[in-house]
């Protein structure tokens, strides 16, 4: 296969950015999205360029890193999938591809195709956890989880953090990702004590970090690569909302 | 003392909480709304419909019903600004490839538009109905003479058809945004959200075409 | 062969083993909680050691500073883990214990693990369950809320705890959280896309690192009272590995290479079920679960040259090999067994696919027994990937694996309390080559990150700190300066090279040395060919590579050559404890080491210790130091899977 590739250049954070047109050739359909790039990557270095950087590392769907926008999807056209995930099958000879970062204000770009999603790392920090000092636990068994609780924790909990729901979002929120964390320890039993006030905080650091807010798309949803459902959401602000009508402290 | 309440509507979920209730009664006041209009099919002459509409612009109670409308319309105006503005500054570049993922409809998309083609049409129907002191002799008279024409009926429809395409997304949402979706009954509550905003639409649009074509008779 | 220098003392304790860890963990000295934010540790990684090890040392006190090399330190490669992680809670009333756990562990590491270790970790594997539990971590439940466990990877009880296909993921995240818990307090300092690149020592004693920054290509300075290593693995040695792309052996080998021992850097553990390379293109392998081989069958066609599709070859003319030369365990043999197996059928000209290095793994008899729906509910989600990775239907044509690197069992050499040979230095989890010998079982490696950062590191350390021992410096001593020195020269050194190949491509071409001669079977003079080989190359690399860009931005060429430049030297290491390694033992084969059928023949004679390396300088040969491992309780014997 050969294909166009018009991707987003930019030496850093401060300097401007643009688009550059490249050729690659000798894709084959076997490979990754990714492994495409570096296809890319080995013919532009040794033509004496400067490769396109971009963020990858497990390159098999779980450790969040990869970010793309391919022809303006995030992660690209196949559902429930990560950029890594993608296999060149699902392209055709000769086609045209537009490679964009994550864009959001709370995501500045680092360089090309990759950003910072610190804001992210800020919001869990702010009550994405259990207290629960290491020694102090009680036995597995101690506290019961009925079933579909735990398997409704798991849903949320697979959140990968990829950042994908911010980057898909009309307004850049990041709705997604701090309801599957609220919704994942709020489904606990574990996870009681600190419910109301996790909601608070994590909700006041998402705002703080510059995320716009949710007008109920659900783009997020259709973009997530582990489908976390826009469910999540309806609790977040359930608890977000009798928090804050109790007056609680964050 | 309700400090926590003004930290509340300050914080993205709380803006939306509160354009959800201000959504969602005015919606309510549609539907009573709606309720009394459809008085107007009552009778032949109009003089039960004229009826209600003296009986309602008489009551005392009427300016303060209409302060709190103003200030829920108002309320729901501004967040809605504000929260769009915000929305536009957290992406600073837009993508130069644009898709949607599948989320998207095309009432959620139009929310802004929407919501401006109401805000236009509600000052028109206010300057119609509301301001004009004629109107308040004869309302089916005047609503028959507003709506025989051809530009009424077709501001009025226009109007009443941005209202629906607004409500069709805005009546789940905002029950979303309150927390109030459940896996189990999500599917119900979009149904729900668009039949309500479909039978408030059809509701009002009952007027201008029935009267443009019956060519005014009541 | 290699000078044999000391015997190393491991500081294991004595007396009967269910005391030891109690007794030992009594005598060590303990610091006032008061006192103990006077004192600052490292902590490098934030996988399921480092994360744990600094959530809990905040948590007691301590200042702690974290590095990691994503974005964030919920990327580190633990995440990646599938199946589950073990305990020995018996909660299924199956006959497990303690004492099972740590026998299985003993056994299954082909008795090359250090006994009281090995105790250790199945003492403390319950506590981990109770703790991660707390954390929030989703736990596969039974209806009445009660923790559910599965069978893993053969074994005979049911002691895996699990989170779907996601157990890494979901543990590593209740790490990440607790570690951000102390973040928000304060007590850690998280430095995120940072590159550890020097272990700074004082008088011989750890006290700091430098790293890069790899986003400014900024060198900055650490200085501490511990340093602990939490940073993985060492399989990307081979290119191609089901490890994440920026697993490498860097930050260790930097230990290595300023005094640490490095143990038995040759046992690895080979995975028999990942998806086959399709092309030279491949960045990596993934893996598909264990699980798959209880309902599907291993073949190749017993011609060799077959190239007729599957569905055309008739029943007669399959190799059901491990059924045939495994009639017990058949298609459920241990790891190392199974991958050995499809190597030599595809030597043999077996092999399947247009590389000729794959064989099949076919579910036509399951479905035909269970029917396709049963099927779909036990490996749904595996047949999907596959068959998004492939571009086939697993359920009308039998899948295609073969074996890759997964998991390795050495490290940084560490005495009872994790400490390497470096005073002050401490190595966790994977990094280190304590308690797996020379193969781990499936759902354990989970389990050592965990104990080792949760449990037993919180207490070694402390004693360290408490012992005085301790070399706290200003950033501005001249071991800093030195240290930085050297890592701006070799930075500088690599972007000055120019030369005509990518770091890439001489990095794929060590995987190749690497996989054909110290990968699955390893032969004397294979082995010292790819020390000839690896030596030519690493030449080659230093003459030859380029590397674009520039250090004083982020440069993923740069931070990739580094990497590759010191696999380029541990690689010789590991060929050369190989070589030394006269004996067939866990995921180690020497093909001059077999018995008559072909099995692994270990010899406890002369090879029961761990092969701790000392550095002499690049180009030399390292030298070979000694833990002599007895076993008091389990008796060594030989593994018979026929």
């Amino acid at each position: 296969m050969k294909l166009t590739l018009q991707i987003w250049r930019q030496p850093s954070a401060e300097a401007d950015g643009n688009f550059e047109i490249y050729t690659v050739g000798g894709v084959s359909e076997d490979m990754s999205f990714l492994e495409m790039i570096d296809q890319l990557n080995r013919q532009i270095v040794l033509d004496g360029g400067e490769p396109v950087a971009f963020d990858h590392d497990c390159r098999e769907g779980i450790c969040g890193m990869c970010s793309m926008v391919i022809n303006g999807e995030v992660h690209g056209p196949i559902k429930g999938t990560t950029t890594c995930q993608l296999h060149m099958r699902s392209f055709k000879d000769g086609a045209k591809i537009v490679i964009e970062p994550f864009r959001a204000k709370a995501f500045p770009v680092v360089k090309d195709l990759a950003v910072d999603r610190s804001a992210f790392d800020a919001i869990i920090t702010a009550g994405g956890f259990i207290t629960s000092r290491t020694g102090s636990a009680p036995d597995g068994n101690a506290i019961l989880v009925p079933k579909e609780d735990a398997d409704q924790a798991m849903d949320a909990a697979a959140c990968i953090g990829c950042g994908g729901c911010v980057a898909a979002c009309p307004n850049a929120a990041a709705m997604l990702f701090t309801a599957a964390k609220v919704t994942h320890l709020g489904s606990l039993p574990q996870g009681q004590p600190e419910r109301r006030a996790r909601a608070l905080s994590m909700v006041q650091e998402m705002d703080s970090q510059g995320f716009g807010n949710c007008t109920n798309e659900r783009e997020c949803e259709a973009a997530c690569p582990k489908e976390i459902s826009v469910m999540t959401i309806a609790q977040m602000n359930r608890d977000y909302l009798r928090a804050s009508i109790a007056g609680d402290e964050a | 003392m309700l400090g926590h309440l003004k930290q509340a509507l300050s914080a993205s979920i709380g803006k939306k909480a509160w354009m959800a209730v201000s959504g969602l009664l005015l919606v309510g006041f549609l539907v009573t709304h709606l309720a009394g209009n459809l008085l107007y099919f009552a009778d032949d002459d109009g003089s039960i419909f004229n009826a209600y509409a003296e009986a309602l612009s008489s009551n005392p109670l009427l300016p303060i019903a209409e302060l709190i409308l103003a200030t829920l319309f108002l309320a729901h105006i501004a967040l809605g600004v504000r929260v769009s503005m915000e929305n536009r500054a957290a992406r600073e570049v837009p993508y130069h490839a644009k898709a949607a993922h599948g989320g998207r409809t095309t009432a959620s998309r139009s929310m802004m538009i929407t919501g401006l083609i109401v805000l236009i049409f509600l000052i028109i129907h206010i300057l119609d109905f509301r301001l004009d002191p004629k109107a308040h002799d004869d309302m089916a008279g005047a609503v028959q003479a507003k709506l025989s024409s051809g530009r009424g009926a077709l501001t009025y429809g226009v109007g009443v058809a941005a209202l629906g395409l607004h409500l069709s997304h805005a009546i789940a949402s905002a029950f979303h945004t309150l927390g109030l979706n459940h896996p189990k009954y999500d599917s119900i509550l979009q149904t729900a959200g668009r039949g309500l905003a479909v039978v408030i639409a059809l509701g009002f649009l009952a007027f201008p075409i029935y009267i443009y074509f019956s060519g005014g008779a009541a | 062969m290699s000078a044999f220098n000391s015997q190393l003392n491991s500081h294991s304790p004595t007396g009967p083993i269910e005391d030891r860890w109690t007794n030992h963990r009594f005598d060590l000295n303990l610091i006032n909680p008061a006192n103990r934010r006077k004192f600052k540790v490292i902590v490098v990684g934030t996988g399921l050691a480092g994360g744990s090890a600094a959530a809990t040392l905040a948590e007691m006190g301590y200042e702690v500073t974290s590095f990691c090399i994503q974005d964030s330190p919920r990327r580190a490669h633990s995440i990646a883990a599938q199946g589950g992680i073990n305990a020995s809670k018996n909660y299924q009333n199956d006959g497990d214990s303690t004492y099972r756990l740590f026998y299985d562990t003993v056994k299954g590491g082909d008795f090359r693990a250090r006994e009281s270790n090995v105790y250790r970790l199945a003492q403390v594997s319950g506590q981990i369950i109770d703790q991660c539990a707390a954390q929030g971590v989703p736990f596969a439940r039974e209806y009445g809320g009660y923790l559910a466990n599965r069978s893993f990877g053969g074994a005979q009880v049911s002691r895996t705890f699990y989170a779907r296909g996601q157990t890494g993921q979901q543990l590593l995240i209740g790490a990440y959280s607790a570690l951000m818990r102390q973040v928000s307090a304060g007590k850690v300092e998280l430095l995120p896309r940072r590159e550890m690149v020097e272990l700074v020592t004082v008088d011989g004693v750890a006290s700091g690192v430098v790293v890069r920054n790899l986003i400014t290509g900024e060198y900055e300075r650490h200085a501490a009272d511990a340093v602990l290593l939490c940073t993985g693995g060492y399989g990307n040695v081979f290119f191609l590995s089901t490890n994440a792309q920026a697993s490498n052996v860097t930050a260790a080998w930097r230990c290595h290479k300023k005094g640490a021992y490095f143990a038995n850097p040759c046992f690895t553990q080979i995975h028999p079920t990942c998806i086959p390379v399709s092309g030279d293109h491949q960045s990596k392998l993934t893996l598909m679960s264990e699980s798959l081989r209880n309902d599907g069958r291993v073949w190749v066609p017993a011609k060799a040259g077959d190239t007729r599709a599957p569905a055309d070859i008739p029943e007669s003319e399959r190799d059901y090999y491990l059924e045939r030369r495994y009639p017990s365990f058949g298609n459920l043999v241990p790891r190392d067994v199974a991958s050995r197996a499809s190597k030599l059928e595809c030597d043999e000209g077996r092999g399947i696919g247009n590389t000729g290095l794959a064989v099949y793994l076919d579910f036509a008899d399951a479905i035909k027994r269970d029917g396709e729906d049963a099927i779909r509910q036990r490996y749904g989600n595996l047949f999907q990937m596959y068959q998004m990775i492939t571009g086939e239907d697993p359920y009308r044509t039998p899948m295609r694996i073969f074996p890759a690197v997964h998991y390795t069992m050495g490290g940084l050499w560490v005495d009872y309390n994790l400490q390497t040979t470096v005073p002050g230095l401490f190595a966790l989890g994977e990094a280190n080559f304590s308690d797996h010998g020379a193969n781990r079982l499936g759902a354990s490696a989970l389990m050592q990150g965990l104990s080792d950062g949760y449990f037993v590191a919180p207490a070694t350390i402390t004693a360290h700190l408490a012992s005085g021992n301790v070399k706290r410096v200003s950033i501005d001593h001249p071991a800093f300066e030195e240290a930085e020195a050297h890592a701006k020269a070799r930075s500088n050194k690599l972007l000055s090279i120019q030369g005509g190949r990518t770091v890439e491509g001489l990095h794929r071409d060590l995987g190749q040395i690497m996989w054909d001669m110290v990968g699955m079977s390893r032969s004397g003079a294979g082995l010292r060919d790819a020390i000839s080989q690896i030596r030519a190359l690493r030449e080659e690399f230093w003459s030859e590579v380029r590397v674009p860009g520039e250090n004083s931005h982020l440069n993923p060429s740069l931070e990739k050559a580094g990497r590759v430049a010191d696999f380029m030297e541990f690689g010789e290491l590991m060929a050369q404890d190989a070589l030394n390694r006269e004996e067939s033992c866990g995921g180690h084969f020497r093909e001059e080491h077999q018995t008559e059928d072909g099995e692994a023949a270990r010899n406890d004679e002369d090879f029961s210790y761990a092969a701790a390396w000392e550095h002499q300088g690049v180009d030399k040969e390292a030298s070979l130091n000694k833990e002599d491992l007895t076993f008091e309780y389990v008796k060594p014997s030989t593994r018979s899977y026929k």
